[in-house]
């Protein structure tokens, strides 16, 4: 008697009957819940994790429209968004490094400027940025390198367009109150609000100095926020880096824009409280799907135990009726997950527009959700295929 | 007529099988010292009151459940002490039909038959042809592309037993696979099976109390309370009456005399050119040929040929002499045997087989 091995088993090829594939599709109705029931925690599972990244991304705007190739700051940061500002005098240490093309001072304040909304006269806190404008520009953003000029003279200053609409930063009107003194508005430019600040105002560094509440220091004297470095063309960023670390104190770190993302991200991951916020409301959704997923194939498996009981006596190994229930889970999640995943794409405009968060599916946010939702499924499915793992062929007789 | 000698191994050779369900205090034996063996190509009916123990026996043998006491070949393995796991593997070779059907919804007719053929040695290309084969020898040619939820009861049953013989199985294990049949079906199903007994030398055992199925088995074993109360092999019996009845000495005896000898006699074959009996022997058996030819020699001279329904060797029965002649067969020989004591005993029991064998006896010499 020559041993017979089964080789045409896996669900879907060719050759073998597609049992879990005819397993999913035989029940219309069903299929239609699960995959609504799937495709809403996954839905849920995006939102969340669409949100988490939208904060984080937002929150780094203006860090990634920062115009330069090195940046010094002080090295007690725990995250760009925070007032930690380094003396004056560093400014003159950076220039003397060798390979340094440029130089800028960024002055930036998060928590001292009352902006005065034109639409209600009420003061708001804004974040405002301040720089030289006769030096090269340290944003990126066109809205700042075009009207950076316009700031060299008069009380003058530029306003984020994408700001939240009750601070009145997209209107027609011109002038208005920035901790009590009048300012004019003589541009704008695009870079959003994040979770921190509503809206933003860049200035020029005289002004800055002028309007700082409590500041006597005059702009030679004032303490930085961060330098913005330029190198020569001919210079290699990890010698510049180094040899700017040396000429600086040890209480100033010298970053290029990637490793200010990753002090960024260190602080969401391991400090703020949104990161933890946004997961558990991933984590909800995941087991509301996965609730949901076991139930359905948990009637599934009862509905069909004789059926599976049958198999497992003509000579199925177990291993290959759990496979093929894995599948199946696999599939509705995959069943669930797409609708989600188109769902998603119009949720994120709409709600990007009414909260101005970049909210974007990306390859990660793809990714991560679809592991999520197969995870779901597959672990519901482990749990349900018990019942067919201790089915007793005996029984069926 | 032609029947197959023991030269494969037993499909199901079971000794001394003892089984109890539950341990300790709740410990219920529910098998006591079964031993059945059956051979290729036999159709075995169980029957048995319900709690007989008939369908324990049936899972036993199944390998569906493990062995406790006792010992089990299948197909020639000795299955005994097999781990379950080695147990699916030898499930493979056994064609099962349950009472329910037990198919997929989710499957059609030809797919459901498929699960099973996927499991056997079939080249990919063949599988579909013979689902569609085995589906059209069960009458539903056309209904290979259904789903059960489209098929009647009987269909569906019949698409269950597709999928059992699919693969040739050389055992076929059934549970009242008739029950959701109608009469013609039954047949049909019946006779399929029957025929598997032939053209693939298939043993089935079947528990049912289908009286159209019983009249078609090959042999009748029925169970008490855990015990194997009788063994009937009921063909040779039936196929010896038929046989007898159209031998002269018996033609006058009631049916039941006449299944009274047919249980006596035994099947004994001879190649061609293999001498029977010898002259001078001591001669204690009466042979009828059933089926070949032998040539009878006295002295080194041929003074007769006989041929089927006819018989030799009487003579030394009624008088006790050695044999008289040598006899030869021509052709390989079937023959049915019956002893001296049987002999006797049927010559005393019927006063009209004594009055045929004295007038053919006379008529001889």
């Amino acid at each position: 008697m020559a041993a017979i091995e089964a080789r045409r088993l896996l669900p879907g090829t060719k050759r073998g009957v597609p049992l879990a594939w005819r397993n999913l599709v035989a029940n219309k109705r069903r299929l239609l819940r699960s995959s609504a029931g799937i495709a809403f925690a996954a839905l849920l599972m995006m939102v969340e994790l669409g949100f988490e990244q939208g904060f984080f991304d937002a929150s780094l705007s203006a860090v990634q429209a920062l115009d330069g190739d090195l940046f010094v700051l002080s090295a007690y940061k725990y995250r760009f968004g925070t007032r930690d500002p380094i003396a004056h005098a560093e400014l003159d240490t950076v220039r003397g490094v060798a390979g340094v093309a440029s130089a800028a001072p960024l002055y930036a304040s998060w928590q001292d400027f009352f902006w005065t909304s034109p639409l209600d006269s009420k003061p708001y806190l804004v974040r405002v940025f301040g720089f030289d404008p006769d030096e090269p520009p340290v944003f990126s953003l066109s809205g700042i390198k075009d009207g950076q000029a316009l700031l060299k003279t008069g009380d003058t200053v530029l306003v984020d367009s994408h700001a939240r609409a009750f601070l009145g930063m997209d209107t027609d009107k011109k002038s208005t109150d920035l901790s009590g003194q009048p300012v004019q508005i003589v541009g704008t430019f695009s870079l959003g609000p994040d979770f921190m600040s509503d809206g933003t105002v860049a200035m020029s560094d005289r002004l800055f100095a002028k309007l700082l509440p409590g500041n006597r220091a005059p702009v030679a004297e004032l303490p930085i926020e961060t330098i913005v470095v330029k190198l020569r063309p001919d210079a290699t960023l990890s010698t510049v880096q180094r040899a700017l670390r040396k000429a600086l104190p040890n209480t100033s770190s010298v970053m290029t824009k990637a490793q200010i993302v990753d002090l960024e991200e260190q602080f969401q991951a391991k400090l703020s409280s949104a990161g933890p916020i946004f997961w558990l409301g991933a984590m909800v959704g995941f087991v509301v799907g996965m609730l949901i997923s076991y139930q359905v194939i948990y009637t599934d498996l009862s509905d069909q135990l004789p059926q599976y009981a049958t198999l497992k006596a003509i000579g199925y190994k177990t291993s290959y009726l759990v496979r093929s229930v894995l599948v199946q889970a696999g599939l509705s999640g995959l069943a669930g997950y797409v609708p989600a995943w188109l769902l998603c794409i119009g949720a994120y405009r709409i709600v990007g527009a009414i909260a101005l968060l970049p909210l974007h599916m990306t390859l990660r946010l793809t990714i991560l959700t679809l592991g999520l939702t197969l995870g779901m499924c597959l672990l519901a499915a482990a749990l349900a295929v018990r019942r067919v793992i201790s089915a007793d062929p005996a029984e069926i007789f | 007529m032609a029947y197959a000698f023991p030269v494969m191994a037993p499909a199901v050779r079971a000794e001394s099988i003892d089984f109890h369900y539950g341990q300790n205090e709740s410990r219920n034996q529910v098998l006591f010292d079964i031993s059945l063996e059956i051979p290729p190509s036999q159709l075995v009916v169980m029957t048995g009151p319900s709690g007989s123990g008939k369908t324990t026996l049936l899972t036993l043998i199944g390998g569906l459940r493990t062995m406790q006491q006792g010992r089990l070949e299948l197909l020639g393995q000795d299955v005994t002490r097999l781990s379950a796991a080695a147990l699916v593997q030898v499930r493979r070779e056994i064609g099962f039909i349950f009472q329910t059907h037990n198919l997929f919804e989710s499957l059609t007719a030809v797919e459901n038959v498929r699960m099973a053929l996927q499991l056997g040695t079939w080249p990919p290309a063949e599988m579909e042809d013979r689902a569609h084969q085995i589906l059209d020898q069960l009458g539903l040619g056309h209904r290979l592309g259904y789903k059960p939820r489209s098929l009647s009861g009987g269909q569906r049953q019949r698409v269950a037993i597709a999928r059992a013989l699919a693969n040739y199985p050389q055992l076929v294990l059934a549970d009242e696979p008739t029950a959701a049949l109608d009469m013609h079906t039954t047949r049909n199903v019946v006779s399929r099976l029957k025929d598997m007994t032939v053209e693939s030398s298939s043993a089935i055992l079947m528990v049912t109390h289908d009286h159209r199925i019983i009249e078609l088995a090959d042999r009748l074993v029925h169970m008490v309370d855990g015990r194997i109360v009788s063994d009937v092999v009921l063909s040779d019996a039936l196929r010896i009456c038929e046989f007898l009845k159209g031998v002269d000495i018996f033609k006058a005896l009631t049916p039941a005399e006449l299944t009274n000898i047919a249980e006596k006699v035994t099947r004994r074959h001879f190649e061609a050119g293999e001498t029977v009996i010898r002259q001078g022997d001591e001669g204690d058996e009466l042979f009828l040929i059933s089926e070949g030819e032998v040539e009878i020699d006295r002295e080194g001279h041929e003074v007769a040929r006989l041929g089927p329904a006819e018989f030799f060797g009487e003579l030394s029965l009624i008088s006790g002499e050695p044999r008289n002649a040598t006899v030869v067969a021509t052709a390989p020989l079937d023959t049915y045997v019956l002893g001296k004591e049987a002999f006797r005993t049927a010559v005393e029991q019927s006063n009209s087989f004594r009055e045929q064998l004295r007038r053919v006896y006379f008529q001889r010499h």
